[in-house]
């Protein structure tokens, strides 16, 4: 199986995900999507979407720039991370059953790829623009913040690190998945943990906005929880790597939430109608 | 590193003093403020062990935390810090900074002559793969010199010393050595168990025998190391592991064939003894490089004076910069003159005919290239240190004229070099072996994957004909369920070392090396580390005819015997070696310095 057959079945798999989620969104909402609010919500956020597609191309335009100026000038903290939280993962590993990882694996690579895409598609065609450019915003912070913390930190993940007390089980499991994260990213960049960022990112969203879907906010939750366990769990991230994560991910929201809404406006849309409170740090997330 | 700053952290602990303000400053107080100063504190000794990530070599990262562990438990706080293969070499090579290394040494120092520039104290401010240890000792610098100029019985004895000496002073630990585990794919063809990959005349047997398996004759190698990819310059020290492609590249004079050094470049070498000894070389007739220039007498002299001194300056005044890679094999050579076109004469430095024909060895370079190198390094423009363009230009495309020849690459991801049409090892009457006269392939393409089980699945699913980094064992098992795949083990000549930076405090004191490498257990390491795809040794000329008897391995290091027993440390023993070392225990931690 080479890179081409990966890459196929990936977006083959996300995009059936793609198609019974949005069935079960609109049955849960009772909603038809507008085409018409597909067409004012690509005019409204254009500008955004534009900074984060030029911001993801140089992304891999700059990868290997990156990495050559990280070992230039960037900290190896691999010590250090391995110093703070000792064997986490290493004890986290020690649940492993084939059946978690072939859970964790596929949440890794489908189910992230899911997470991430479904809300643009999701959001796109809700009659606000706001949840959109809010993600918009927000997944370009993840990424610029998370590309200067790999240029400024040098880091091995724990699979890199413990050789027998961590296995790699991804790639052993699944060797041929490498052909396809080799080709997006380096080994040495794992603090902070992208996947889990963005993830959470999604999760904290869909709990602003779940007015927009309220069907996505359980999806959501759960599949950022599973993705950020499955870095740990996949010997790929270390404990530090998720924390930092989800950090980003909540500087990220708060700062796309404030820009979508200062941008397109504040007043609660109509079909905000049926707002109910939520506690803990959601709350804080919520207008 | 604790100790390096002991003296102004006592200074900065006197001042902190003086300043809490609980402290009158009077002229007696500061007297006594300065005889405090003088009195070093003990510091806990902390080390530092750099090596290779998983994904980059299968073994190092977990022999580095093995030794930790042994050291932690000996009471020494060790770090154990993963980076990158380029960046590894460039701290630990070039610029010493580092304390210790878990590394495998080139193949090149199983020639006891190549020792000279792996520990003679020469060579300790040197770069590369040249004492990277800082190695200083008078007895082995004798023992090296002499080597060369002897032969026989006294070349022996005077190498089984050198080895003794090295043994017990230990400027750098030999580990364990591993057996070279590849996957490859069966119908490719080839005897996969009699091929050796580690040279490029390993490859051109390879290349003589392959059986495609489709109308494209490519022979197709997959790697974990990239480096490969992004530089082919043979004199680029941290980019260089065994030079097996750039050896395919670019020709020597001479290249060791079946274990014979056999004229290659050079159609006859004639060795004149003498006081010192010499050699008429003639080339062959009618080589052309790459860009079709034809190769003659004067690259060769041209390729012996810039591994020299790669600025090619005249003057006594300027610094050389010798290429670190060939260091050992151009300090052999006194002068190269021209004769004409296609013979030249070579008088070799004072050194025994034994030991000489390893200078004609190294990659002849392409005048017309490389004369255009020789000038101080520049980014954008600004000279940066002393280092030559020769020896930092990543040479791409590279100009050579051996059997293959550069195509395209893509950084980090792949390689292609093509079969020459015409090469002189493929015309009739050159005299070589037919794998050799005869290749059946066109071409051959490298590519990298992430990690040794990507390669080996890379294998078994019939992408690539064969591994080209060895692989772990744990792929073992995944090789033999495989179909079609083909499981090669070889003993390799490769041994993984834990190197000391002997500049650094305690590191620089024989007694405390000595102490710690008994504090490894190397048996342990290769059962448990390496699944027994190893064997234990004590030097790097293990297994050669000048390795001395007593130092064979018997049950146990027979010079610096593992405190404990299968792995577990008698921690009293150590203890107590080290307390007999001039070191002291505080709560469990070993103190150096005196107090």
């Amino acid at each position: 199986m080479s890179l081409f057959t990966v890459l196929t079945d990936v977006v083959a798999v996300v995009l059936v995900l793609h198609l019974l989620s949005l069935g079960a969104v609109r049955r849960l909402t009772g909603r038809k999507f507008r085409r018409g609010s597909l067409r004012e919500n690509v005019r409204a956020v254009g500008p955004t979407a534009v900074v984060l597609g030029v911001l993801l191309l140089a992304n891999g335009a700059v990868r290997d720039v990156g990495v050559e100026l990280s070992w230039l000038i960037g900290v190896n903290i691999t010590g250090a991370i391995h110093a703070v939280e000792g064997t986490f993962v290493a004890d986290l590993q020690s649940i492993a059953s084939p059946e978690l990882t072939a859970y964790f694996s596929f949440v890794y690579v489908f189910g992230y790829v899911f997470l991430l895409t479904f809300p643009i598609v999701l959001y796109a065609l809700h009659d606000d623009a706001r949840p959109l450019a809010a993600t918009l915003v927000a997944y370009a912070l993840n990424y610029g913040i998370g590309l200067v913390c790999y240029v400024l930190f040098v880091a091995y993940g724990p699979r890199n690190f413990m050789p027998g007390a961590v296995e790699s089980l991804l790639f052993t499991n699944w060797p041929e998945v490498q052909h396809l994260t080799s080709q997006v990213n380096e080994n040495t960049n794992v603090f902070p943990s992208l996947h889990t960022s963005l993830s959470v990112t999604v999760a904290l969203l869909a709990a602003r906005y779940r007015s927009a879907a309220p069907g996505w906010l359980p999806i959501a939750t759960v599949g950022a929880t599973s993705v950020a366990v499955a870095t740990m769990y996949l010997g790929i991230h270390w404990l530090t790597d998720v924390l930092a994560g989800i950090v980003l991910a909540v500087f990220s929201v708060a700062v796309g939430a404030r820009v979508a809404e200062g941008r397109h406006g504040d007043e609660p849309s109509a079909t905000e109608t049926d707002r109910r409170p939520a506690g803990g740090v959601i709350e804080q997330f919520r207008r | 590193m604790g100790s390096e700053s002991s003296v102004p952290t006592d200074r900065r602990s006197v001042l902190a003093a003086l300043g809490s303000g609980a402290t009158v400053l009077s002229a007696g107080c500061l007297q006594r403020a300065r005889n405090l100063t003088g009195w070093r504190s003990t510091q806990p000794v902390t080390l530092r062990i750099k090596t290779l990530p998983t994904d980059a070599d299968p073994y190092a990262l977990a022999l580095a935390r093995e030794i930790a562990s042994w050291f932690r438990a000996a009471g020494i706080e060790t770090e154990v810090l993963p980076m990158a293969e380029q960046e590894l070499m460039r701290q630990s090579l070039l610029r010493t900074e580092f304390e210790m290394f878990v590394m495998r040494l080139p193949e090149k120092f199983r020639d006891p002559d190549a020792l000279t520039t792996l520990l003679h104290s020469r060579f300790a401010d040197a770069p590369g793969w040249q004492n990277p240890f800082g190695y200083t000792n008078l007895g082995a610098d004798e023992a090296l010199e002499r080597q060369r100029r002897a032969d026989g019985a006294e070349r022996r004895a005077t190498l089984e010393r050198l080895q003794r000496t090295v043994a017990r002073t230990q400027p750098f630990t030999l580990l364990t050595v591993p057996d070279d585990i590849r996957a490859a794919r069966t119908g490719a063809g080839p005897n996969w168990q009699v091929t050796d990959l580690r040279s490029p005349v390993g490859y051109l047997r390879l290349a003589g025998e392959y059986e495609s398996g489709s109308e494209e004759t490519v022979l197709r190698v997959v790697t974990t190391d990239r480096r490969a990819t992004t530089n082919l310059n043979p004199l680029a020290v941290e980019f260089r592991r065994g030079g097996a492609l750039t050896g395919l590249l670019y020709d020597p004079l001479a290249r060791s064939i079946e274990g014979e050094l056999t004229p290659w470049l050079a159609e006859s070498i004639d060795l004149v003894d003498g006081d010192p000894p010499s050699a008429r070389v003639t080339l062959r007739e009618d080589v052309r490089w790459h860009d079709d220039e034809a190769l003659t007498a004067a690259d060769v002299a041209f390729t012996y004076d810039l591994l020299a001194d790669t600025t090619l300056g005249d003057d006594e005044e300027d610094a050389e910069v010798p290429s670190p890679e060939f260091r050992g094999q151009s300090s052999l050579v006194d002068d190269v003159s021209v004769v004409d076109d296609r013979r030249l004469d070579v008088t070799f430095a004072d050194a025994d005919r034994a030991v000489v024909p390893r200078a004609l060895t190294v990659p002849i370079l392409p005048e017309h290239v490389w004369r255009d190198r020789t000038d101080t390094a520049a980014i954008g423009g600004i000279p940066v240190g002393t280092v030559t363009e020769a020896l930092v230009s990543n040479n791409i495309p590279p100009v050579g004229s051996g059997p293959f020849a550069y195509v395209r690459n893509t950084p980090r991801e792949s390689l292609r070099l093509e079969r020459v049409e015409g090469h002189f090892s493929a015309r009739e009457g050159a005299d070589f072996p037919d794998w050799i006269a005869d290749p059946a392939v066109d071409a051959l393409s490298v590519r990298v994957v992430g990690s040794d089980v990507t390669a080996v699945e890379t294998v078994a699913d019939g992408e690539a004909d064969v591994t080209g980094t060895a692989v772990g064992a744990a792929t073992v098992p995944r090789i033999g369920r495989a179909d079609g795949t083909e499981l090669v083990v070889r003993r390799s000549d490769r041994p993984y070392v834990l190197g000391y930076n002997t500049r650094r405090p305690h590191l620089d004191n024989p007694r405390f090396r000595n102490t710690l490498a008994r504090v490894v257990d190397e048996q342990h390491l290769g059962e448990h580390v390496l699944d027994g795809y190893a064997r234990p040794a004590v030097g790097p000329l293990q297994g050669t005819e000048w390795y001395p008897e007593d130092l064979e391995w018997d049950g146990g290091n027979p010079v610096v015997p593992f405190f404990g027993r299968d792995g577990e440390l008698n921690v009293e023993a150590v203890r107590e070696a080290f307390r007999e070392a001039g070191y002291q225990y505080e709560d469990g931690a070993l103190v150096g310095g005196s107090t």
